[in-house]
């Protein structure tokens, strides 16, 4: 189908009416499902896309390459070692599960607040919730050593009569993770729902049969409704404690041990804040992409809404900042020679460049937005959110690399990353985007439905009608 | 077709099987409007289609509020007693071994994972309870017509009145959906 | 008591503030009887009251704050309670001073024989001293009463005639405000209270102090709400919407608190390190064992079970019963926070207890009601209000 650069309409109409529509500023509920459903529907993908494709999957190749090696060679190909037992793989799955928050906090916790804007970034951080956790889970299944022995985390029955240890952190997280991962899938279909009776009703063919399945039969009803909404919102209250769980339970796999600098309090709700910072800086940093590239997107993606998320940042970096001021305040406060010296040594010691590139990144950066000139300019946005997440994926390397002075000098070694190391973080972005590529290409990256019942118009009050006493409860 | 449960008691009239009638009308207001009306005409089987949840739509229609928040409870109770009892049983009788001085039922210990698999049953109690409560199914009457089936899910606000509904009349059913404001009206005809 | 729907102010605002002030006087001169019956007792439970009565006036002045930096709508119809709450800060730091003068007794740390007996202390000596410690609290209501004070301006003279540019200051105000709100409260929970066992400490602590302020603020605010709906003042206006939302960050705040606690209690039981347990063995010893239940039950687990329901959060008398029981709690929580430094073998209940409560917290309420009274009980000419008031939510 026709024009190549514009967002393209199978069916009949509007490609140019959705826009114009747009421009006063209030789409109709038909330009919603046009425009975000065109872009699924396009049959002609756009070239940008095959080349961004084509690198993430190779560079996901290069993962699967790199994780056959790690199989047949063992886990000595990283510069994991002897103080500095957690390296890179428990620092990329801490930054990928960090990512992983955002997009339930904008589901779960926006929703409870009311945030109407969240409509039109939920559907996209949502899938990016699911993929980072993807990433996040590879590390530690892949970190295990044998492999073939990872079913033991789980409570199976089994000959030898063996349990898993509940009282590990580690543990903690296998369940905590796992939950999460079911829980975002499970949310984001739920909201899918509507969306793929859009589709269904739009296609034709046996695309349509697809839709139709994943649909699941949706008419729309308010039979319906009253369910899903309710299931909705239960899914929402249940997110969102869990969403500060998961990160709490990572944060314990440090804070419950006996190491100075990782066992501290604040650890909880400090890892959460900077789980949602690094989060929304990945939603901006994919949302100002996926603007830039589909432009029938901007009219859902406004400017408010970058606004929004800019602020977001910035509190969060702040909460950040406090918990990096109060535990290095605290560390003096306890009197305690090895706390301090882990935090000294932190500032100012071997490391003491990633300490502060963290500190920069995710304290500095984000007082850029007092100006709501800054919060405004997507180039800004887009360069301070990447920072963003440099700066937390520091902020893990940070914490963890502060094992290389042990308490007996004798055992103080430092920790070299080796090529593998490297080419597994890069491999796991390659995987990320990979499958953020799919989801851009075949799923309608904004929730339809949910724009279209915060649109002016969709207000059943909007020209001045009043319930005629309703009698509750009919049957 | 017949197979379906919307089948069961569909009017027989002639070569087709009308399963129920079907009104279009112009908006979420209008809507409210229309299922006020047929709620006080004494209707029970119909239903207000629309493309999203709209508000006060439950009382318009004389609903009582979904009780699917007791069935997630009952899940979440489930997975609550479920989680206590698989660890206090595998760490305590099953396989009670001595790590870093904890002892074998350690509550602290055992939160996080309560939570979560208290947390991963209602999640899931909530989806799969979802499925039952919306009477999930993949064929419907308002699939029968062609006009639901362009714009239900896009921009178009509909009442279905089901044939199984004591008071449904081909005719005056009909007739009732245009006198309150709808237009399009149609039977739902299996075809 | 006398409502008048017009102007939304009380013509006649009843004799509760005067029962209020009655209350306060006799509680002081009791309080004051007290001091000389044993001063110990008596300094530590006016730690106690004071704390309480401030946690809830600086809950206020968070909640305004918020209101402002979100631009809330729903909140408008009940932001006075907020102002009102926070305007009773400058108050509180006249109470401040009795625990300023009884520093002596109430912290360790001040016995210059103890410093120089214990080289962890000493090694604090740099933060602990007592010309620092009364400077920092100065510091902090300083830095409190000015933000109530500038809030509250601002926000008295939108009564007059709404003004956009005054409107942006108070955003402006509270930018900056939290930050400085963030660290002072945070501070002031390590000096005032984490200072009495000086050799112990935990990151979590301010984060815990906040979380107690935010949600007894939200009961503060069921429960001012119930009483003005009982004299028949903004029946109309706020409905049980706004008891929902009232009801849901109160709820939402309990759960920010539990979770603080949790955080700090797994963490220390888990590491089991012995400076570290030894806030929690006393606190779990003979004679407090009974006390942390109640706080874990009745302070947690209890009212969050069945404050998940909704009926009791739109409901009138149920939200204000919470709201009252959760007022109770967050006392318990700061008895059990502070009173182990006196009684580290059990509980021993004061009358002195009371009459501190009823001292401060007489005066506190006795300026809170006459602050509230004197104004308009709503922005009148705020832009959202008829949005607020309209508000419909799930």
């Amino acid at each position: 189908m026709g024009n190549g650069t514009e967002h393209v309409n199978p069916t009949t109409e509007t490609a140019k009416s959705a826009p114009a529509a747009a421009s006063n500023g209030n789409p109709s509920f038909h330009d919603v499902s046009a425009t975000i459903s065109g872009i699924v529907e396009r049959r002609d993908t756009p070239l940008w896309w095959w080349i961004a494709f084509g690198i993430s999957a190779t560079m996901t190749l290069g993962l699967l390459v790199q994780i056959a090696w790690l199989f047949w060679t063992g886990i000595g190909i990283w510069g994991n070692n002897i103080p500095v037992g957690w390296g890179f793989p428990i620092v990329n799955f801490v930054f990928w599960v960090g990512i992983g928050h955002a997009g339930t906090l904008i589901s779960a916790i926006l929703f409870l607040l009311r945030q109407r804007w969240r409509t039109s970034i939920n559907r996209f951080a949502e899938a990016m919730t699911i993929f980072a956790v993807i990433c996040a889970g590879l590390f530690p299944a892949i970190h295990v050593g044998r492999v073939w022995a990872i079913y033991w985390m789980f409570p199976l029955p089994n000959q030898m009569e063996m349990w898993p240890n509940f009282r590990s952190a580690l543990m903690w997280d296998v369940f905590a993770v796992g939950t999460y991962f079911t829980a975002s899938v499970l949310f984001w279909y739920t909201g899918l729902v509507p969306d793929w009776a859009t589709l269904r009703d739009r296609a034709r063919g046996w695309r349509q049969k697809v839709y139709g399945i994943l649909a699941l039969g949706w008419r729309g009803g308010n039979r319906q409704w009253k369910h899903y909404e309710m299931a909705y919102l239960l899914l929402a209250g249940v997110a969102t404690p869990l969403v500060l769980s998961v990160h709490s339970v990572v944060s314990t796999d440090f804070a419950t041990s006996m190491v100075f600098g990782w066992h501290s309090t604040i650890f909880p709700p400090y890892f959460v804040a900077g789980a949602i910072f690094s989060g929304f800086g990945m939603v901006t940093t994919l949302a100002i992409l996926a603007r830039a590239l589909y432009p029938p997107v901007r009219d859902f993606m406004t400017l408010d809404t970058f606004d929004k998320m800019a602020k977001i940042l910035m509190l969060t970096g702040m909460m950040v900042g406090y918990a990096y001021i109060i535990e290095f305040f605290t560390a003096w406060y306890s009197g305690n020679e090895y706390e301090q010296y882990v935090f000294i040594n932190r500032a100012f010691g071997p490391y003491a460049v990633s300490y502060w590139i963290m500190f920069a990144c995710n304290v500095i950066v984000p007082q850029l937005f007092w100006s709501k000139k800054l919060r405004r300019s997507l180039p800004v946005l887009f360069i301070a959110s990447i920072l963003v997440n440099v700066g937390m994926w520091f902020e893990r390397f940070v914490i963890v690399i502060s094992l290389h002075r042990d308490f007996l000098p004798s055992s103080w070694e430092m920790f070299k990353p080796t090529a593998f190391d490297i080419g597994f973080l890069a491999g796991s972005f390659g995987l990320f985007l990979t499958l953020f590529l799919l989801f851009l290409r075949f799923v309608p990256m904004v929730a339809m439905a949910e724009v279209k019942g915060v649109l002016p118009q969709a207000d059943p009050h909007a020209n001045g009608h009043h319930d005629r006493g309703g009698k509750e409860g009919g049957r | 077709m017949s197979a379906t449960t919307s089948g069961r008691a569909a009017v027989e009239t002639g070569a087709a099987r009308v399963h129920g009638a079907l009104a279009r009308f112009s908006g979420p207001g209008e809507l409210l409007r229309a299922a006020e009306e047929v709620r006080d005409a004494g209707y029970r089987e119909f239903d207000c289609h629309s493309p999203f949840p709209i508000h006060g739509m439950d009382a318009a229609m004389g609903e009582k509020r979904s009780r699917l928040s007791w069935f997630v409870a009952a899940c979440a109770l489930f997975g609550f007693a479920g989680a206590v009892a698989l660890q206090t049983w595998t760490s305590v009788d099953a396989l009670p071994v001595v790590v870093a001085g904890k002892p074998f039922f350690s509550h602290v210990a055992f939160f996080p994972i309560t939570f979560a698999l208290t947390v991963l049953c209602s999640v899931v109690g909530a989806v799969v309870g979802l499925t039952f409560f919306i009477r999930q199914q993949y064929t419907h009457p308002v699939f029968h017509s062609d006009s639901f089936s362009a714009s239900g899910s896009d921009d178009g606000f509909f009442i279905s009145v089901l044939a199984v509904d004591g008071m449904f009349d081909r005719e005056a059913t009909a007739a009732f959906l245009r006198e309150i404001g709808g237009t399009n009206v149609e039977l739902l005809e299996e075809t | 008591m006398q409502f008048d729907s017009q102007t939304h102010r009380f013509t006649d605002p009843g004799p509760f503030a005067r029962i209020m002030l009655l209350a306060g006087i006799a509680g002081l001169a009791l309080s004051a009887v007290g001091y000389f019956v044993d001063a110990r007792q008596f300094f530590f439970s006016w730690l106690v009251a004071f704390t309480f009565w401030t946690t809830i006036g600086l809950g206020g002045l968070f909640i305004t704050m918020v209101h402002h930096l979100t631009g809330a709508t729903w909140s408008v119809v009940v932001r006075r309670i907020g102002e009102a709450l926070m305007c009773a800060l400058p108050w509180m730091a006249l109470f401040a001073i009795p625990v300023l003068l009884g520093i002596g007794v109430l912290y360790e740390w001040t016995d210059p024989e103890a410093v120089a007996g214990s080289e962890m202390l000493s090694r604090k000596a740099g933060y602990l001293n007592i010309p620092f410690f009364v400077i920092r609290t100065v510091f902090y209501f300083a830095v409190w009463i000015l933000l109530a004070r500038l809030l509250a301006m601002k926000s008295l003279a939108q009564d007059a005639g709404w003004d956009d540019k005054r409107a942006h200051s108070l955003l402006t105000v509270s930018g900056p405000g939290m930050i400085a709100f963030a660290l002072t409260v945070t501070f002031a929970a390590f000096d005032w209270l984490m200072s009495l066992q000086p050799l112990w400490y935990s990151t979590i602590y301010g984060l815990w102090f906040f979380g107690g302020a935010a949600t007894s603020v939200m009961a503060m605010f069921a429960v001012t709400v119930s009483a003005i709906q009982a004299k028949g003042a903004l029946t109309d206006v706020i409905t049980p919407e706004h008891r929902h939302d009232i009801g849901k960050l109160m709820f939402a705040f309990l759960v920010f608190w539990g979770y603080m606690h949790l955080s700090q209690y797994l963490l220390i039981w888990y590491a089991n390190l012995p400076e570290e347990t030894a806030f929690y063995k006393m606190r779990w010893g003979a004679g407090w064992t009974a006390m942390s239940w109640i706080l874990v039950a009745g302070g947690f687990v209890v009212p969050f079970i069945l404050l998940m329901a909704r009926g009791p959060k739109r409901g009138r008398s149920t939200l204000a019963a919470f709201a009252i029981w959760l007022l109770l709690m967050h006392w318990v929580d700061l008895y059990w926070n502070i009173m182990p430094a006196l009684h580290e073998q059990t509980v021993i209940l004061s009358w002195m207890d009371l009459t501190t409560m009823a001292g401060v917290g007489g005066f506190f309420l006795f300026f809170f009601w006459r602050w509230l009274t004197r104004h308009p009980l709503i922005p009148v000419t705020d832009p959202k209000l008829a949005a607020s008031i309209r508000l419909v939510s799930g």
